[in-house]
C-alpha cells in the first residue's frame, strides 16, 4: 500500500478556475500550473514532467470550440496523439497522460478530475523506469 | 619548424563510416599527413592500445573520436584518449548524440542478448548461455568487456571540446574542422563546428516551401510515394526533419531525393529536437472537422524512431551520464 502516484496538472487559465485562487485548492493539487491555454504546452513539458519523476500527467484544456486561441486545445490533442507514441516506447503507458475538455470557471471540478486520475494511476502502479 | 602535431583518431561503437569520410579526403589526405602526425589510427593501420598508452598525458594535440559507449572497453579507451588528447573531438553522429545504434536504448539489455543470444533464428543455444565478462578456460582467465545497460553519447562519459556531426560528417566538414584546430581559429569550447542555421534556411527546395506550411491529411513515408523532385517534402505532407536539423551536410539526402533524417543533430537552442517536431507537426497538421486525428498522427508509423534516430541518449527521456556505479564493470 502506501504508493502516492504522483501526478503532475496543467490547466488552461481561460477555461478553469478563473475565478478561484488555485491556492486554496489544497495540497491535492501540489504539481498544478495554470497555463495561458493548453496550446502552450510543449511535448518537452511533458517529457520533462515523467523524466523528473511524475507518474502521470493530466491536462485540464477548454471544451471544443471555447479556446481562446481558436485551437490551441485541439493541437494539443494532436500532439499528445504523437507523444504517447513516444512515452510508450519508453514503457510509459498511454493512460499516463490525460486530456479532459470542459469548462470550469470557479474550478469545482478539479479536484474529482485530479482524484481520478490519481486512482487510475494508482491502479497502473508506479511507473516502471528502466528506459529512463 | 617544430615537430608536427600528433593525431589519434579511434573508433569506439561505430560502423566504420566515419575513418571513410577521413578516408574519402582523397589526395586532401596527404595535406593533412603533411600537417600531422597520425600517431594511432586502429581502423586504418596496425595499432594497439598499448601504443595509446605510452603517451603522455596532453601530448596528442587532437583526437578525433567517433562511435557512442556501449561497453566497457569502448569507456576504457574514451577516458584514455580524454587523458592523452589536449582536444577531444567528437566525430560523427553516433558520439555526438549516440547515432542510430542508440534505438537500442528503447529495449533493456536482456532483452538485447536473448535475442542475439539464444532466440535469433540462426542460434542454437539450448542452454540459453550468454556471453560473460570472464571466463575460467584452463589455466586462465578469458575477459570480455562489459555490454552496458545503455548507449551514451561521447560526452556523456567524457569531457567532449568540439563536436562535427553527421552519418557520416562530409569530409569537407572533417577537413575545415582540423584546419580549425591547426590554426588555431577555435569557436569556444563546446561549440559544433559545423553552421548553426537549421536545414531548411540552406535547402534548395525552400523556395517551394509555402510561407504558411499546412500538411492536409495523412503524413505521407518517402517509401511510400513517388516524391517531386523539386518540392518541399513537407509541402507535399512527407516528413522531413529539415526544420530542426542543424545545416552543415551539404543537403546529401535532399539532392537524392530523401527528405532529412536529423543526421546532424538539432539547432542550436534546442534540446529534443524529437519533441520539438512533435509540437510543430501538431499545429502543422490539419485534420479537418470530419477527419480522425489520432489517426492521421498514427499515418506517421514509428515516430520514435523517426524522430529520435539518430539523438536518443541526448532527448529528455533517453539522456543518462555514465556511472560506474549504474553499470557492471568488469
Ligand atoms: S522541410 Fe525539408 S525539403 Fe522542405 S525546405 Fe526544409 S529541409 Fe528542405
Ligand atoms: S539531409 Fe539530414 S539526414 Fe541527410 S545528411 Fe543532411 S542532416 Fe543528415
Amino acid at each position: 500500500m502506501g504508493y502516492k502516484p504522483k501526478l503532475v496538472c496543467f490547466s488552461c487559465k481561460f477555461g478553469w478556475a478563473y475565478l478561484r485562487d488555485m491556492n486554496a485548492l489544497g495540497e491535492d493539487v501540489e504539481f498544478l500550473t495554470p497555463v495561458e491555454c493548453s496550446g502552450r504546452l510543449d511535448a518537452l513539458h511533458l517529457l520533462k514532467a515523467f523524466k523528473e519523476r511524475a507518474d502521470g500527467v493530466l491536462i485540464l484544456a477548454c471544451e471544443e470550440g471555447h479556446c481562446h486561441f481558436q485551437e490551441g486545445n485541439f493541437r494539443t490533442l494532436k500532439m499528445l496523439y504523437l507523444l504517447r507514441d513516444v512515452l510508450e516506447a519508453h514503457g510509459i503507458e498511454k493512460a499516463r497522460v490525460r486530456i479532459e475538455f470542459s469548462l470550469d470557471p470557479e474550478g469545482r471540478k478539479i479536484l474529482g478530475r485530479i482524484a481520478r486520475m490519481k486512482e487510475s494511476l494508482s491502479a497502473l502502479g508506479p511507473l516502471n523506469r528502466a528506459l529512463l | 619548424m617544430g615537430e608536427k602535431p600528433k593525431v589519434a583518431i579511434c573508433w569506439l561503437g561505430a560502423c566504420g563510416g566515419c575513418d571513410e569520410a577521413i578516408v574519402d579526403l582523397n589526395e586532401g589526405l596527404l595535406d593533412v599527413a603533411e600537417a600531422v602526425s597520425i600517431e594511432f589510427w586502429p581502423v586504418a593501420m596496425d595499432y594497439k592500445y598499448d601504443h595509446l598508452a605510452a603517451f603522455g598525458k596532453g601530448e596528442i594535440a587532437v583526437g578525433l573520436v567517433s562511435g557512442h559507449v556501449r561497453n566497457s572497453e569502448h569507456a576504457e579507451v574514451a577516458h584514455l584518449l580524454r587523458d592523452r588528447c589536449k582536444l577531444v573531438i567528437a566525430l560523427g553522429a553516433c558520439a555526438c548524440f549516440g547515432g542510430t545504434p542508440a534505438l537500442a536504448n528503447l529495449v533493456s539489455r536482456e532483452e538485447i542478448l536473448d535475442a542475439v543470444y539464444v532466440k535469433a533464428p540462426s542460434v542454437v543455444n539450448p542452454d540459453g548461455r550468454l556471453p560473460q565478462v570472464e571466463t575460467a578456460w584452463e589455466e586462465e582467465i578469458l575477459r570480455l568487456p562489459a555490454f552496458f545497460d545503455h548507449v551514451y553519447a561521447l560526452n556523456q562519459v567524457i569531457e567532449v571540446d568540439y563536436y562535427l556531426p553527421g552519418c557520416p560528417p562530409p569530409s569537407e566538414l572533417i577537413r575545415n574542422g582540423v584546419r580549425a584546430v591547426l590554426t588555431d581559429d577555435l569557436p569556444p569550447k563546446g561549440s559544433t563546428l559545423a553552421p548553426r542555421k537549421a536545414l531548411c534556411e540552406t535547402c534548395p527546395r525552400n523556395k517551394t516551401k509555402p510561407m504558411r506550411l499546412e500538411i492536409h491529411g495523412p503524413i505521407r513515408r518517402i517509401h511510400e510515394v513517388e516524391a517531386d523532385p523539386e518540392m518541399c517534402f513537407l509541402a507535399e505532407g512527407i516528413l522531413c526533419m529539415g526544420p530542426a536539423t542543424r545545416s552543415g551536410c551539404g543537403e546529401t539526402c535532399i539532392r537524392s531525393n530523401t527528405p532529412c533524417r536529423g543526421c546532424f543533430g538539432p539547432v542550436p537552442g534546442v534540446s529534443d529536437p524529437g519533441s520539438r517536431f512533435i509540437s510543430s507537426l501538431a499545429a502543422l497538421l490539419k485534420v479537418g472537422t470530419t477527419g480522425d486525428p489520432e489517426a492521421v498522427m498514427a499515418s506517421l508509423g514509428d515516430p520514435v524512431g523517426y524522430l529520435y534516430r539518430f539523438t536518443h541518449p541526448v532527448s529528455t527521456l533517453g539522456a543518462r551520464r555514465l556511472s560506474q556505479a549504474t553499470e557492471e564493470t568488469p
